[in-house]
């Protein structure tokens, strides 16, 4: 028979257990570390608790008979009759990873199978000590009744038989599936006052359905009516009614709602984002000063509303978060590392869509921190440092963008061997290669198809993984930063917006349209005097801060039927971060900063390079949002 | 009539929302609030100042147990446990009737009844019963519907037959309340007490091992779950195991427990009047049965029948009760030769000698 999976009651269950599925991933690879932390081991039986409360009202029976035991061991560990050693915690983790299989199943809509009995078993067995206290327990019962009478009559002789005989019943009852009946039925005689007490109750039923029905006509008429008679009964009967009210308002706070429903309404906000920049241009051309403050209003109803649904779809980072602990533990235990993972900032709120699309990218960055980023025990103490490596991941959120690092204390990377790399697999001559900077090495590793470890660990070092991690960045408008010092660490930081539902953009001028550059990509805007431009390797080139930047005209590109009349000596050039590199693109006009909603592309356009999809502006014109990663590689013949 | 106001605390929304649900289907039942540890139940109860609380025991920031201790010294508020019916969670359920919980229930429906609905109308009733005939809290409607006339307590006790000195048994009854009473009662006992006990709580099976277990470790005398073919000693109580009938049988000189299986018709597992019911055939002008707080009327029959063979009937009273049920219908009945507080049954029971 197959779970209804759309049913309410199901889901609500699917909803608090994934959570504290989540929570227990957490809390037993911390358990690990510190065995005896009595709070940590209430946490955890307590969360198996509540999962077999859960599912036993579902009646997911393999649930909950993983659940129980898993409860039972953790009962035993929180009284600190057993401690928690590395062979018990490869079991919990398989327990976790069961319940995780059945959780998955029972949300697929089908009744979870049992567990496997060996797991099942096992836990068991660590319940033994339990087990044979009690079994100890009859014994002294008899020796105490045979010690007590010396002689033995036949009479006590077949007492004493039967009480062996008996021995057996305790087990028998515990066992028996008979349900035991403590509840007190009332009565069976009514008495006069119970008889009188039971009109009362029915009577009251009925002024209580009474009530009910005059309850939806408002609270005020009912008060009225209710203080004709006399001067207290009624003041109690208000609060009464009044009160229950509140309370089951309080009760319950929150309602499930679908995400394409957020969806819906965020795509709404945003077109109510445009609707406003719209208004907010045509009143700057009018000079009626009460529609001034109208619209300054209406701007800051819709900025206050944007935000307000926005935090609707905000989640915790902790969701991606969570499974980290996990991950570096099987990790550094498979390849015999020792690694402190340390989280920071899980609290951090972003969009529910980024999340999830963080999630793969995260953990292929991390593995790959275990993997590469910190060596061996052996080796760390070689060079000086503990034996104990650590990885810290962490969260900020920095004004409309989030900043997500992966730091090791590792060996560092080696730029020199990152060059010879490049060169040996014929990615660049010798030349090209010693005039890339440190951070462009570095880069190389997104590379596709470069690998730094010379053997190919089944863990990482495949050579696909990281331009697919580079790839999906970009694809949220994120970046990537790689800095690195050899013998000391090596930091990944990855940038990317709160959401990508509403996106902040630099507006500016190819010609005579209007093109809009996502803001988290823009770097700085300067002006250049372009007589100080250079050109290396047949690329035109400006420095910036002793740093030597591509230089591009974007018009070229974008608007080349743009025929501009006379050459400007001054032109605006705007740094852009494409992954991990940065490049200048010079445009003929700025306009400024715009919230803008992105729109997909109509089908004469779909599938253009280097165009994200439109927008509309404040002055009603439609512009184009620019996709820097794709447009790099369509135009300038380079991987970025 | 207004409804019950209930407070439902349990760490899991989940779990707090179907019990709603289930509670709020009852016209007589209405859930005012919900708390999700045992610091919050304790706000809740100040704030909304419940009828009766449904109280989870595994909570975070403050256990249940806890939060009972809190809440029954500030603010005493008929308190029902829901636990696991597991021996080895009877400890807590213990600890928390100790700290002032009236009753307790599993969280497993399947472990009243397999009939989901018919599990959800007893929690409910349950819930209703607390509410009502609770004498923890001073419910001003609750007391004056259940208790009787003075005069005719006086009347049923007046009548005072049978001599208490001629006494070679103990039997005690009881239920919701029970465990508190007894361990109360038995506590006062010396381990030299003259005479054995048979002890009927109404309780799962589940509990009953570790109950008996903790009023052995708790009082002088010796305490014991019973088991077939268990001779009498003094100074020795039997505890009627959970789930199954225990009779007196044998000759009235030489007395042997028999424990028999429950049968699935039977609405009380150990039964109180099954177990007087085979002590009237055996000794009756020589037993001393008391009944003690309790819903219900379990041990009115078996007391007609004893005290009409001699034996002395003692009933507690209504201020010290839990639940004014059990022995309400005995001193009803006019079945009781005395009608005594718990501390009292405890002294008398000493002077018994």
């Amino acid at each position: 028979m197959p779970l209804d999976s759309e049913d309410e009651i199901l889901q609500d269950f699917l909803v608090e257990a994934g959570e504290i599925l989540e929570g227990l991933n957490e809390q037993l690879v911390e358990l690990e570390s510190q065995p005896q932390n009595s709070d940590l081991l209430n946490a955890i039986f307590r969360g198996f608790h509540t999962i077999k409360g859960g599912a036993g009202f579902l009646s997911l029976d393999s649930m909950v008979a993983l659940c129980h035991k898993g409860e039972d061991v953790f009962n035993i560990l929180r009284q600190g009759d057993r401690t928690v050693d590395a062979e018990m915690m490869d079991i919990f983790l398989k327990v976790l990873d069961i319940l995780n299989a059945m959780f998955e199943e029972t949300k697929s809509g089908e009744f979870p199978s049992p567990a496997d009995p060996d797991i099942l078993n096992h836990l068991a067995s660590y319940l033994e000590p339990e087990e044979v206290v009690a079994v100890v327990i009859p014994d002294p019962v008899v020796t105490e009744q045979t010690a007590d009478s010396e002689d033995i009559t036949d009479d006590e002789f077949e007492a004493l038989l039967n009480q062996l005989h008996g021995d057996g019943a305790p087990g028998i009852e515990t066992t028996s599936p008979e349900q035991p009946t403590v509840s007190a039925k009332s009565d069976d005689d009514i008495t006069e006052e119970e008889f009188e007490s039971l009109l009362d109750e029915l009577q009251g039923k009925k002024k209580a359905t009474a009530a009910r029905i005059s309850e939806p006509t408002s609270a005020p008429i009912m008060a009225e009516i209710e203080v004709k008679p006399v001067a207290v009964t009624p003041i109690a009967n208000v609060t009464v009614a009044a009160k229950p009210a509140a309370t089951t308002k309080q009760a319950e706070t929150s309602v499930r709602v679908d995400t394409a429903r957020l969806d819906d309404i965020m795509n709404m906000v945003g077109e109510l984002v445009l609707v406003r920049n719209r208004i907010s241009t045509l009143e700057a051309t009018s000079d009626n000063e009460e529609m001034a403050k109208a619209v300054s209003n209406l701007a800051v109803v819709t900025a206050d509303l944007q935000n307000a649904v926005m935090k609707t779809r905000m989640q915790p980072i902790k969701k991606v978060f969570g499974r980290f602990p996990r991950v570096v533990r099987d990790l550094a235990r498979n390849l015999k590392k020792d690694i402190n993972l340390e989280l920071q900032g899980e609290e951090t709120d972003l969009d529910k869509n980024l999340v999830e699309a963080l999630a793969d990218p995260l953990v292929h960055l991390v593995r790959n921190a275990v993997d590469h980023g910190v060596e061996m025990p052996d080796i760390r103490e070689k060079s000086g440092k503990s034996r104990q490596g650590k990885i810290v991941l962490s969260a900020t959120q920095e004004g409309d963008h989030i900043l997500l690092k992966i730091s090791d204390d590792g060996a560092g990377m080696d730029a020199n061997v990152l060059r010879q790399k490049a060169v040996e697999k014929g990615m660049m001559d010798e030349e090209a290669a010693s005039r890339l900077t440190n951070s462009e090495c570095y880069a190389l590793i997104f590379a596709p198809g470069f690998s730094l470890k010379a053997e190919i660990s089944d863990i990482s070092g495949r050579g696909v993984g990281m331009d697919v991690v580079k790839t999906s960045i970009s694809k949220l408008n994120g970046i990537i930063e790689i800095t690195s010092e050899i013998g000391v660490g090596t930091t990944l930081s990855i940038k990317v917006p709160l959401t990508l539902a509403i996106m902040p953009t630099l507006m500016v001028m190819l010609g005579d349209q209007i093109f809009a550059f996502p803001l988290v990509n823009v770097h700085e805007i300067f002006h250049l005097d372009l007589a100080k431009t250079n050109v290396v390797d047949g690329q035109r080139t400006i420095m910036v801060r002793q740093k030597t930047l591509p230089l591009f005209y974007l018009r070229k590109w974008l608007a080349s039927s743009f025929i501009p009349t006379g050459k400007p000596e001054i032109e605006h050039v705007v740094i852009v971060n494409v992954g991990t590199q940065r490049v200048g693109f010079v445009v003929d006009q700025l306009i400024g900063q715009e919230e803008v909603v992105i729109k997909p592309l109509g089908a004469l356009l779909q599938g253009t390079k280097g165009l994200a999809g439109a927008t509309i502006t404040g002055d009603g014109r439609i512009s184009l949002i620019l996709d820097f990663p794709e447009l790099m590689n369509t135009y300038a013949n380079r991987g970025y | 009539m207004t409804p019950v106001r209930v407070l439902l605390v349990d760490d899991s929304g989940f779990f707090c929302r179907r019990l709603s649900e289930i509670i709020n289907e009852d016209p007589r039942l209405e859930v005012v609030g919900m708390a999700y540890d045992g610091q919050q139940a304790i706000e809740q109860v100040i704030n909304l100042k419940p009828d009766v609380i449904s109280m989870d025991i595994e909570m975070p920031v403050m256990d249940g147990i806890s939060a009972v201790r809190v809440i029954m010294a500030r603010h005493p508020t008929p308190i029902l446990m829901l636990s696991t019916w597991t021996t080895e969670h009877a400890k807590t359920t213990f600890e928390a009737l100790e700290a002032g919980a009236i009753d307790y229930m599993p969280k497993r429906f399947q472990d009243i009844s397999n009939d989901k609905n018919m599990a959800q109308q007893r929690l409910c009733q349950r819930l209703y019963d607390l509410a009502i005939h609770s004498t923890s809290k001073d419910l001003p409607t609750a007391a004056s519907s259940t208790s009787l006339p003075p005069s005719r307590l006086k009347k049923s006790t007046a009548e005072n037959h049978s001599n208490i000195d001629n006494i070679s048994l103990v039997a005690i009854g009881t239920s919701t309340g029970g465990p508190v009473a007894l361990q109360k009662i038995l506590v006062q006992l010396p381990a030299n007490f003259p005479y054995p006990i048979l002890l009927i709580q109404h309780m799962p099976a589940a509990f009953t091992p570790s109950f008996a277990e903790r009023l052995n470790t708790q009082c002088q005398i010796t305490i014991k779950q019973a088991i077939n073919g268990d001779k009498l000693y003094p100074g020795t109580a039997y505890l009627a195991p959970g789930g199954m009938q225990m009779l007196l049988k044998g000759s009235h000189k030489k007395p042997i427990i028999e424990i028999q299986a429950g049968q699935t018709g039977q609405t009380y597992k150990p039964c109180i009047d099954l177990t007087f019911e085979s002590i009237s055939k055996l000794c009756p002008a020589k037993t001393l049965a008391i009944i003690l707080t309790g819903m219900g009327a379990d041990g009115r029959e078996g007391c007609k029948k004893l005290r009409s063979l001699g034996a002395s009937i003692w009933a507690q009273d209504e201020q010290s009760s839990t639940i004014y049920g059990m022995p309400m219908a005995i001193a009803k009945a006019g079945l009781a030769d005395k009608i005594l507080s718990m501390i009292d049954i405890g002294h008398h029971l000493v002077k018994l000698r």
